[in-house]
């Protein structure tokens, strides 16, 4: 019955199908090692040095950027409406619920998604995987699941950052440009008027979301290259598209569930 | 296999900085409410409508924040929203609940006025008084059609209290009235001495009403209370011009009265009394001369000056409007 | 030498494994790599695997190992199922990959202490005297916090030898060990392949197309043609061969006036 309807839905859909599914296995194979993860504390430092530290630097430029032209157009747009005031509510609120997370989460695919797909598709196209499987050590327990653990534990570092920057990136353009000229501390007061830890709250758990999401997806794609090294790219590519995709989708999904 | 102890370090010490960001923007937003919330206690306001009043909304004491809306349900034919108060904030029993849109783009809250003083504290559970106010998307439909209605009608009120060309106002007639006591109250007393003569003749029906010495003070008392009166509707007057004032240049300070149908509907009602008065006045002028030659305008006096002492207490309470309406109706 | 000591890498106190193969066959869509393959290697015996190019030797060994699923017919090591991955947790198997295949993010040591460290085979110190006993076995010690990409192609095949030796197997498997070799290096391979089996009696099955190889160590030989097995016998039995494609295989002959490759254009 099922394997009838399979067989009929496009391939496409299949694929999607199939590549949900085998995530999904992945993600239990992997979860089954986690009490083997107090003895990989090196390397769940290691992936968190890479997923955590070295992503701050590009994480902060961005959302610095992201928060200022928030400001900036909501500055220009509201002029003449005059809801200039709320530029401090708009930039907070938009960058803790919506920017912060997703902003992450996206600089995670390009930057810590991308090499975990080059990292595993190379080891898988030359037999690294295979023979970690003939050593009777799970290529999940060693590859994927300290970098799951490591996303878990980073991506709310990240993302406060990613926040907090984006705030200060607003409050500045806010401050000095011409027509928007509103004070940092009315900045302030305005985003804190309109804001809860619990909007802040909320996009952690999107970026946790979709951070998991992401370094899953990655790894899977990675372990699943077939052939040669010319695979590795297309592994890469696939795999940060199929992030960034997974990343909008969920986001709608994920906002809604919270709201 | 082995990290250096510097990743170590550098990793140990990112993760606490992004922890304590985390804690202190949760302390800042939350005032760190957020896990030990404080839970207070509960008020029921009921309303025709919420409007866009939803959970997590302010609960605004006097513009201050004193707790948020814990639920909002239908409860049989009225929406009803409980609401947390915090634990340290009292609320007076009379003190009115009302739901505020707030600007284009806000949401809404509820606002609690502060109540007297004297009141009792409503306990928790308890239902608070509310009061219905348009929404802004109301008053954007209806705040021309209101502008129009009320210039008619203020237009007509300052035509029935001061005239226009061709028919004096109730306020000169009033005004007009009251010189024209003066002349009937000593007519008045003149004629006790008739009344008196009468009653020596045995024509005794007027002897209760002679016999009854407060019937001259009262009298007296009623006509300066009535003078009060006119004093008193000619100050509303002013007022109401403001009022018209105000309401022309769109200042929306009129609130509940020019928004309130009953309000409405009640300044309608009272205009028809004051032009009924004013006819009444303009046809009834000898009503007091005629109070000698007939027993029952003796009685009827009587019973007059009684309602136009209750009309002229609740003066106080009820607004300079519906009391000259009172007063009026009392009189004729 | 004295056999295995407490401190070698191969205590030699798991016995060797026997290794049967049952009609094995394989199908890569609808490709036929191997087609009803068997044979049996004893406990303690080399077993030499030739064959062409693309013969399937590589997949017949990934079968043993479990890293591939027979289309037909099975493998059974020390009588439990190649496929099945609790095989791998009862037999201690070692891969020597044709490639290497070496963590190529690890030094040679840690390339080499991550097995006894993920399976927790006794503290660091330990585990650096089973390491390095490995890589003197393969004179390796200079090489030790080398990365392998700084590694030249013997070196990178002894490393992987060395890394297998670290399991303490008992059944080791090498994928043309001496290919792309040097005839010297060809040399020494062929001796440490030898000498293990001699020292720790560990069950080997060598594939390679090395003919020196399989004349000087194997006790028999295998020939695999076109998915099936074209020959087995001890090697002595290679030297006058009677199927002439395992005499043009073992002794090719270069025809300038009539190349292969013309005819199999025809
Ligand atoms: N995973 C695979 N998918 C499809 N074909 C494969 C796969 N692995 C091996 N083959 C094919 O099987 C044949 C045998 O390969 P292999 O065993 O590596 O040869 P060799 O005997 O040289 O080691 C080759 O033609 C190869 O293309
Ligand atoms: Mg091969």
């Amino acid at each position: 019955m099922t394997a009838r309807l399979l067989a009929w839905l496009p391939n496409p859909i299949l694929q999607v199908l199939h590549g949900t599914g085998s995530a999904l296995f992945l993600l239990v194979r992997s979860l089954r090692h986690l009490p083997s993860l107090p003895r990989q504390f090196g390397r769940f430092i290691e992936q968190c040095h890479l997923i955590g530290y070295t992503t701050m630097p590009i994480v902060g430029i961005l959302s610095f950027f992201i928060g200022s032209v928030l400001a900036l157009q909501s500055g220009h747009a509201g002029e003449n409406v005059g809801y200039k005031q709320f530029i401090g509510a708009l930039v907070g609120l938009t960058m803790a619920r919506e920017l912060g997370p997703v902003m992450a989460a996206v600089l995670l695919a390009g930057r810590v998604g991308s090499a975990i797909a080059a990292e595993l598709a190379s080891m898988k196209v030359y037999q690294e995987v295979d023979a970690l499987e003939t050593m009777n050590i799970p290529p999940e327990r060693m590859l994927v699941l300290p970098r799951l653990a490591a996303v878990l534990t980073m991506m709310p570092v990240l993302t406060i950052m990613a926040d907090l920057v984006g705030w200060f990136g607003g409050a500045i353009v806010a401050q000095y440009t011409h027509f928007i000229s509103i004070e940092p501390a009315s900045y302030f007061a305005n985003l804190r008027q309109y804001m809860d830890f619990s909007d802040v709250l909320n996009g952690l758990i999107k970026a946790e979301i979709f951070g998991f999401t992401v370094v899953l997806v990655c790894c899977h794609i990675g372990l699943n290259t077939r052939g040669g090294p010319r695979e590795i790219g297309a592994s890469v590519t696939r795999a940060v598209v199929t992030s960034l995709i997974l990343i909008l989708v969920l986001d709608f999904f994920v906002t809604k569930a919270l709201m | 296999m082995t990290n250096n102890p510097q990743q170590t370090a550098r990793v140990g010490l990112f993760f606490l900085l992004g922890m304590a960001l985390i804690w202190v923007t949760f302390e800042t937003l939350s005032g760190g409410k957020l896990w030990f919330k404080d839970k207070g206690y509960q008020l029921v306001a009921g309303f025709d409508s919420l409007k866009e009043l939803k959970t997590g909304d302010d609960v605004r004491m006097a513009g201050v924040k004193i707790g948020d809306v814990a639920l909002t349900r239908l409860a049989g034919r009225r929406a009803e929203a409980v609401l947390r108060i915090d634990s340290d904030k009292r609320i007076k029993a009379d003190a009115t609940a009302t739901i505020i849109t707030q600007g284009l783009i806000g949401t809404g809250y509820v606002s609690i006025d502060l109540g007297s003083e004297a009141a009792p504290v409503l306990p928790a559970g308890a239902e608070i008084r509310t009061a219905a106010t348009a929404d802004l998307n109301t008053v954007m439909s209806q705040i021309g059609d209101l502008s129009r209605k009320l210039e008619g009608a203020l237009g007509g009120l300052g035509s029935a209290l001061n005239g226009d060309s061709r028919q004096p106002g109730l306020l000169q007639k009033v005004d007009a009235i009251l010189a024209e006591n003066r002349e009937n109250l000593s007519r008045t007393t003149a004629n006790l001495q008739q009344i008196t003569d009468k009653v020596n003749r045995g024509e005794g029906t007027l002897g209760r009403l002679l016999h009854d010495s407060r019937l001259h003070d009262e009298l007296l008392a009623g006509v300066a209370e009535l003078k009060q009166g006119a004093t008193q509707a000619r100050g509303f007057l002013a007022n109401a011009e403001e009022l018209v004032a105000e309401v022309k240049r769109g200042r929306g300070t009129l609130g509940a009265l020019v928004y309130d149908q009953k309000a409405a509907d009640d300044l309608k009602a009272s205009l028809a009394s004051l032009r009924e008065v004013s006819e009444q006045l303009a046809q009834g002028r000898g009503t007091l001369g005629q109070l000698l030659k007939d027993d029952s305008l003796v009685r009827e006096t009587r019973a007059l000056l009684k309602k136009a002492d209750r009309a002229i207490d609740n003066l106080d309470d009820t607004g300079p409007i519906t009391a000259v309406g009172v007063v009026a109706n009392g009189l004729f | 030498m004295p056999a295995a000591n407490s401190n070698s890498p191969l205590p030699g106190a798991a016995p060797a494994v026997g290794v049967k193969v049952e009609g094995l066959a394989k199908r890569f869509g609808t490709f036929e790599v191997l087609r009803g393959v068997s044979f049996t290697v004893q406990p303690g015996e080399i077993f030499v695997l030739m064959g062409p190019s693309g013969s399937g030797k590589s997949v017949l060994l990934k079968h043993l190992v479990g890293l591939e699923r027979p289309s037909a017919g099975r493998t059974l090591v020390a009588s439990h199922d190649g496929a099945d991955p609790a095989t791998r947790e009862r037999v201690r198997m070692a891969l020597v990959f044709q490639a290497g295949a070496l963590f190529n993010s690890l030094s040679v040591y840690d390339n080499l202490a991550l097995y006894p460290r993920e399976h927790r085979l006794g503290d660091e110190a330990a585990i650096r005297d089973r390491v390095m006993r490995a890589l003197q076995i393969l004179s390796l010690e200079n090489a030790v916090h080398k990365l392998p990409a700084e590694l030249s192609g013997g070196m990178r095949k002894r490393v992987a030898i060395a890394r297998a030796l670290v399991m303490e197997p008992q059944l080791l498997l090498y994928d043309e060990p001496t290919s792309e070799l040097d005839p010297v290096m060809s040399a020494t391979i062929t001796e440490i392949i030898a000498t293990l089996r001699q020292r720790y009696q560990v069950t080997s099955i060598v594939v390679s197309h090395d003919r020196d190889l399989a004349l000087s160590i194997a006790d028999r030989v295998g020939i695999l043609m076109g998915g099936q097995l074209v020959f087995l016998g001890p090697p002595a039995d290679l030297r006058q061969p009677t199927d002439p494609r395992v005499a043009d295989f073992l002794n090719p002959r270069i025809d300038l006036e009539h190349p292969r490759f013309k005819h199999l254009e025809t």
